[in-house]
């Protein structure tokens, strides 16, 4: 997994399951793994909808990395807006 | 009249169950304020989802909130949300009564959650279809097995106890799916989504039917946590009435207990009296 610089555009990210808040905030990059495989998310990505498969999820953040797991998801990226249902 | 030993032994009794209602008391009331934030997620959660699935164009008639009913079965299934036991105050009786009024064997099919409202249904002799215990709601409602029962039907109502404030507790029903769509159309809708646009994994329509089934999930769970709400305000209503009646009744027996005290000392004085009088009298001692 490769980090962008600091400078680079940034991500707007809300990930969540239906009781908790993983993370709200900008964040530099996500890593997500789905059927196909292992992916990331970063700044200029095309629009795109899929369904995780069990695993982590990695969310690099100005300050820290976020790492979670979860037991399934949806993630969807809009113009730079990305948003992950988990734990549904 | 008692002994005052007697009675000082049973306010004290009084005393530790006025002490145990006021625990459970807190204990609901910490329940209220858990289960008020996790509402507040949760309507968010589906907020977001729904801004997301209302704006990728399926087909309209292939959408839940437009389902057809299947053939040659009841489409209708009242979905009753009980608590799991009782110390809950009367609510669940209320919203059996509630469900009574708009039954017809003939056509609808019941399924119960909740021991509390299953034993009611058995004890008036009302048939359910189904009954499931209520999902844990401390960590994660898993309503999968609920949604499985009630997918082959058009029409869900649910009947479920929401929380209006600590004092006041109503029966609500609503008709899920009728609900999904109420729910969505409060939500933002976003531009449109097409596959020209966005690249889909797996794809577009699977995508699709796992947010519905989620969003399915989420209304019912949400039901459920309204329910769990009001039990717990219903609880902590009936706890702080035991403390009130406790708090009397001990009013009550510390009365009794120094009138039999006072009693007990008159009585004794008397006696005392009665026994110098004797005395004097067999001694030939004159005042």
């Amino acid at each position: 997994m490769s980090h962008p610089p600091i400078d680079a555009p940034e991500l707007s990210v809300i990930a969540r399951s239906p009781f908790h808040v993983y993370f709200e905030g900008p964040a530099q990059t996500v890593t997500a793994s789905n059927k196909v495989g292992q992916f990331d998310i970063l700044a200029g990505h095309a629009d795109f909808f899929s369904m995780l498969t069990p695993g982590e999820v990695v969310i690099e953040t100005p300050s820290e990395p976020i790492t979670f797991t979860i037991s399934n998801g949806i993630i969807t990226v809009r113009d730079n807006e990305v948003m992950l249902f988990v734990n549904m | 009249m008692r002994r005052a030993s007697a009675i000082e032994k049973e306010s004290v009794q009084i005393t530790t169950v006025g002490d145990l209602t006021g625990v459970f008391e807190s204990i609901a009331s910490t329940q209220v304020a858990k289960v008020k934030n996790k509402v507040g997620l949760s309507k968010e959660f589906f907020r977001l989802l729904w801004s997301r699935y209302s704006s990728i164009r399926i087909d309209p008639s292939a959408q839940i909130i437009n389902r057809k009913p299947i053939d040659g079965q009841l489409d209708k299934v009242f979905v009753i949300i009980s608590a799991e036991a009782g110390l809950s105050g009367d609510i669940d009786q209320r919203l059996i009564e509630t469900m009574l009024q708009n039954y017809d064997k003939d056509t609808t099919d019941i399924i119960v959650l909740g021991t509390h409202g299953a034993t009611q249904l058995t004890q008036q002799g009302i048939p359910f279809s189904r009954y499931f215990q209520v999902p844990e709601s401390d960590k994660y409602i898993d309503v999968s097995p609920v949604i499985e029962a009630i997918m082959p039907y058009s029409k869900v109502v649910v009947y479920y106890e929401e929380y209006v404030s600590l004092g006041v507790q109503e029966i609500k029903i609503i008709d899920l799916i009728s609900s999904l769509r109420n729910m969505g159309q409060e939500a933002d809708d976003d531009d449109v989504i097409t596959v020209q646009d966005t690249i889909f994994e797996p794809s577009l329509d699977e995508i699709a039917d796992q947010m519905e089934m989620t969003m399915m999930t989420l209304a019912l769970s949400q039901t459920i946590l309204e329910s769990s709400l009001a039990q717990a305000a219903s609880r902590f209503n009936a706890m702080a009435v035991a403390k009130k009646r406790a708090r009397e009744l001990l009013a009550d027996y510390q009365l009794e207990f120094h009138r039999a005290k006072r009693s007990e000392s008159d009585r004794r004085l008397r006696e005392v009296m009665i026994s110098l009088k004797k005395k004097r009298s067999h001694s030939g001692v004159k005042r």
